[in-house]
């Protein structure tokens, strides 16, 4: 038994393994390694673009915030926008968030904080590749449009983005309020992307103003990232009624600036984002009473708790377990909305709920705007057919290339709608993909890196530091001027604060056991139960590691390991071990050239 | 029903009291345990505002002493926290680490002290009497105080203004009428409630909701209100009614809205687990809406109902449609479940 753990130390190509001790930088492709990765470091794997947090927040700790923002922009082009209004599914599943833990560090807004504070005149850097002369174009320039094209610039290609809209953006510009992204942030970093010799054409509708077949015949690959523009009616009686209005159109329309018809009583219907913005907005423009209804409760909304709040601060209020019935209306305008009660039931696989109404449950609520923020789905008038995935565009499977030669599709469009970083990184990878095509090749690729460490980074105390809540607006104050940002950003000791509270998950804590005497001490000041006496160690089918096998008797204990995924790198056992055969690494995915 | 059935019950209140005593009653073998974040012994709620005045004292709070549960043989675990509770596996695990296995579960959890988002900038400075924990940190700076500002209110509101009066402190009522709890006022009760207010002696402010900012000032705070005239004060109260302490059950899988969700036999959506009082939450078909009943006698009927549905003699709970209360002094109507079948 002992000897078969110690032959797993070495990988196959003598790089890897799990015991195996770093004493110089070493890459690695070993899917032992990625696998560690994705256990070990939560927050990266959870990021759609595989953003470096762990190194981004350990920049913002050393006072180097320029560095945190290039870190960012090497998976997440727009860090400034993203750090205003991702959904964060890396805090979701952050370590410092587990059980007993306390709470997830505030990820998101150390973003922010990299790209509010970094210094002026700060440089940008792209390692940009010699130019191919291929040529690409890419319908849609939301963040999966603006990913893509940022890429296949970076590769070389010539881009044109084609935009319906009157300026780039997509729904980070015409979905989203000012008070959450300002525009002058998202200008910065589109015109980013825009300098590497990307062509914007505004205002020209693919299918209508130029064809689609036109495009295939004029570049060497056409992408299509339009994302999901059609909102999903309620398609119960009485939806069309003057002032019931998609929150779709109403945001669009509001960040148009056209004016939006917005009543005393706003009646908004839906659980995610836009019906959040929808009635911070129709807040902002006069609505007195303000009620967002879902179907089941906020437990189960797919939006954030820092969302929910901000929304209850500015008055709107939530009533859950509730669907639409009908909306009643006279003379052909809103009067009133009937909902009907819902109970929850368990989805097949227990994990879900079912909002599933209650029978003679029918009671009416007066409203004179409803607003239905249900979702939406692609808006296919491209002015040709192509093979859908029901109201999505099919691609095929694992990849992003439609039924034609030529003719990708990523994003929204393909997925359905999600979430602004799902869709750039999207975007990026259909560039990887396009490149492909041209190239011949794969021209990156993602290795582990490990480098020796020296020292913790961290101190015990850092363990306990509270959340540094993000300091916002006074409510009276954003309702001055619509657009007023309502989140103030960290300022340099508050990010630092935050910074610290990060376990930096991206080190990996190991003993090795050729100099361990088992005395046990790291056990003993462990602070939950990270360090293991283990006989054996699973082996999951693609070669990486899965949980240690434990054992309480000295005669089967192989080793004593470090269970990465329980450690919180407190660096307690690093301090007190007699022997120093604790060791320190530094792991990162890092995106390498790929010279053949 | 084996011998080693352990019950357990989250909530030292008159819901969790009522189905342990039941339990006890119905089932003589079962191990029975009440476990509450809450340190002292169960204790009459209602005295709070008089404690915190200094009216009376810890012990005139009690309702039973340590050794009442010692004779009925109910584990009685004052002090510690649940942290997470897993139904697949039966499981509690508490703050200090420690698992508690069940074989039933009641959640007799209660309610705190509900806080207004729209305060949350200065939270901080609001004190709240929902219970004997928040009287004790207040009481040695209450008993010192001369003028306070109540922001509310509720049902314990009425009575503190009347305590605080009794001790001969300057209140000053600021009323908000459309939050008021459990049910906003309409013109006719509101001015029954100034009315009550004024004649105790209360300073009553009906058009300044929501107050803009509370901040430390001179030893006391300053309340700024909407018109931006400020008022000062030695300490400010916040009685906006209560909330059910139902975080910790997030992510457990036990379906929660405002409160536990529970059938009208008091089950939870997972198997052995059922809810009572303060934080159950269960659909009144008349009212077409979830409801969550509150009061003292609302929660011992209820726990012992739920006792009864746990020992599988299923008793329906049945409901009051229509109420009438009296809150020192004012008459309101409303609806509350009430009485059982």
């Amino acid at each position: 038994m002992r000897r078969e753990i110690y032959r797993s130390q070495v990988g196959n190509d003598g790089t890897s393994g799990m015991l195996r001790i770093i004493k110089e930088i070493a890459f690695s492709e070993d899917p032992r390694d990625f696998g560690y990765m994705a256990d070990n470091v939560p927050c990266q794997h959870a990021c759609p673009a595989g953003t470096n947090i762990p190194g981004y927040i350990r920049c913002i700790t050393q006072n180097r915030y320029g560095r945190s923002y290039e870190l960012n922009r090497i998976y997440n082009i727009l860090p400034a926008t993203l750090g205003r209004i991702c959904s964060r599914p890396c805090e979701a599943a952050c370590r410092h968030g587990e059980d007993d833990l306390g709470e997830s560090v505030n990820i998101c807004q150390l973003k922010r904080a990299a790209a509010d504070l970094k210094p002026a005149m700060h440089r940008i850097k792209e390692d940009l590749y010699a130019p191919s002369g291929k040529s690409v174009a890419v319908i849609g320039s939301g963040p999966a449009g603006i990913g893509a094209a940022h890429d296949l610039a970076v590769y070389g290609h010539n881009v044109t983005l084609y935009e319906n809209m009157p300026e780039a953006g997509g729904m980070l510009r015409y979905g989203i309020p000012a008070f959450r992204l300002p525009r002058d942030v998202l200008d910065l970093e589109i015109g980013n992307v825009l300098r590497l010799g990307v062509t914007l054409e505004t205002g020209v509708l693919v299918g209508h103003d130029i064809l689609l077949k036109d495009l295939q015949n004029k570049y060497d690959a056409v992408i299509t990232t339009v994302g999901c523009m059609e909102p999903n009616r309620l398609g119960v009686e009485g939806d069309e009624l003057d002032g019931v209005i998609s929150g779709l159109d109403y945001m669009v329309r509001t960040n148009l600036g056209q004016p939006v018809p917005t009543g005393k009583q706003v009646i908004v219907v839906g659980d995610g984002f836009t019906a959040m913005d929808c009635a911070r907005t129709s807040l902002r423009l006069g609505a007195e009473s303000v009620r967002i209804n879902v179907r089941a409760t906020e437990e189960y909304m797919p939006v954030d708790a820092h969302e929910v709040h901000e929304v209850k601060v500015e008055g709107a209020r939530i009533y859950s377990l509730v669907t639409t019935h009908r909306i009643h209306g006279s003379n052909g305008k809103v009067e009133g909305i009937e909902f009907l009660r819902t109970r929850l039931e368990d989805t097949p696989d227990g994990n879900g709920r079912i909002a599933v109404p209650i029978e003679n449950s029918a009671f009416i609520m007066e409203a004179d705007t409803i607003i239905s923020a249900i979702g939406q789905h692609p808006k296919m008038n491209l002015g040709q057919a192509l093979t859908m995935n029901g109201q999505r565009i099919g691609v095929r499977p694992g990849r992003f290339l439609t039924s034609e030669d030529r003719l990708y599709a990523a994003g929204d469009c393909v997925t359905g709608a999600t979430n602004v970083i799902s869709a750039l990184a999207a975007g990026r990878n259909v560039a990887h993909e396009v490149d492909e095509l041209f190239a011949g090749r794969r021209r990156k690729s993602l290795v582990v890196r490990f480098e020796p460490a020296e020292q913790t980074d961290r101190e015990r105390e850092y363990d306990f530091i509270k959340p540094v809540p993000m300091p916002t607006l006074p409510v009276e104050e954003r309702f001055e001027q619509a657009d007023n940002e309502v989140e103030n950003g960290y300022s340099d000791a508050e990010a630092k604060k935050e910074s610290l509270r990060c376990y930096l998950c991206s080190l990996k804590y190991e003993i090795d056991v050729s100099r361990c005497i088992y005395c046990s001490m790291c056990i003993d000041v462990a602070p939950r139960d990270c360090i293991k006496m283990i006989s054996s160690v699973a082996e999951r089918p693609d070669g990486s590691y899965g949980e240690y096998g434990e054992t309480g008797k000295w005669n089967e204990v192989v080793a004593i390991a470090i269970d990465n995924k329980r450690c919180i790198r407190c660096g307690q056992c690093y301090d007190v071990c007699p022997m120093n055969c604790i060791t320190i690494t530094k792991t990162e995915l890092v995106e390498v050239d790929r010279e053949e | 029903m084996p011998k080693d059935d352990h019950y357990v019950i989250i909530g030292n209140g008159p819901a969790g009291n009522c189905a342990a005593d039941t339990l006890r009653k119905e089932d003589p073998e079962a191990k029975i345990t009440i476990i509450s974040d809450e340190k002292p012994l169960y204790y009459y709620k209602h005295r709070v505002p008089l404690y915190a005045m200094g009216g009376c004292e810890p012990d005139d709070l009690a309702i039973r002493p340590y050794r009442g549960y010692g004779e009925k043989q109910i584990r009685l675990r004052l002090g510690q926290r649940v942290e997470k509770v897993v139904p697949p596996e039966k499981l509690l695990y508490l703050k200090h680490m420690e698992k508690v296995h069940y074989t039933k579960l009641i959640l007799a959890v209660g309610a705190s002290a509900r806080r207004l988002p729209n305060h949350a900038a200065f939270a901080e400075h609001l004190q709240c009497l929902a219970g004997f924990d928040d009287a004790k940190r207040v009481r040695e700076k209450l008993l010192a105080s001369s003028r306070i500002v109540i922001l509310g209110g509720d049902l314990i509101s009425m009575g503190f203004a009347r305590e605080a009066r009794k001790a001969g402190k300057e209140v000053v009522f600021i009323l908000y009428s459309s939050l008021f709890w459990p049910v906003s006022l309409k013109e006719e009760i509101r001015q029954s409630v100034t009315k009550r207010l004024t004649s105790l002696g209360v300073e009553v402010v009906s058009d300044a909701e929501p107050v803009t900012d509370v901040q430390p000032a001179e030893g006391g705070y300053t309340v700024t209100l909407p018109d931006n005239s400020e008022l000062s004060a030695d300490l400010v109260f916040s009685f906006f009614g209560s909330v059910p302490n139902i975080r910790f059950l997030v992510g457990s899988g036990i379906n929660t809205e405002k409160g536990v969700l529970v059938d009208d036999l008091m089950r939870t959506n997972q198997e052995d687990v059922y809810a009572c009082g303060d934080c159950a939450q269960i659909y009144n078909p008349e009212f077409k809406d979830y409801w969550i009943s509150v009061g003292w006698g609302n929660a011992e009927a209820q726990g012992e109902i739920t006792a009864m549905n746990l020992l599988g003699r299923e008793k329906v709970i049945d409901y009051q449609p229509k109420e009438i209360f009296e809150m020192d002094g004012v008459t309101i109507r409303t609806s509350w479940w009430k009485s059982f079948s």
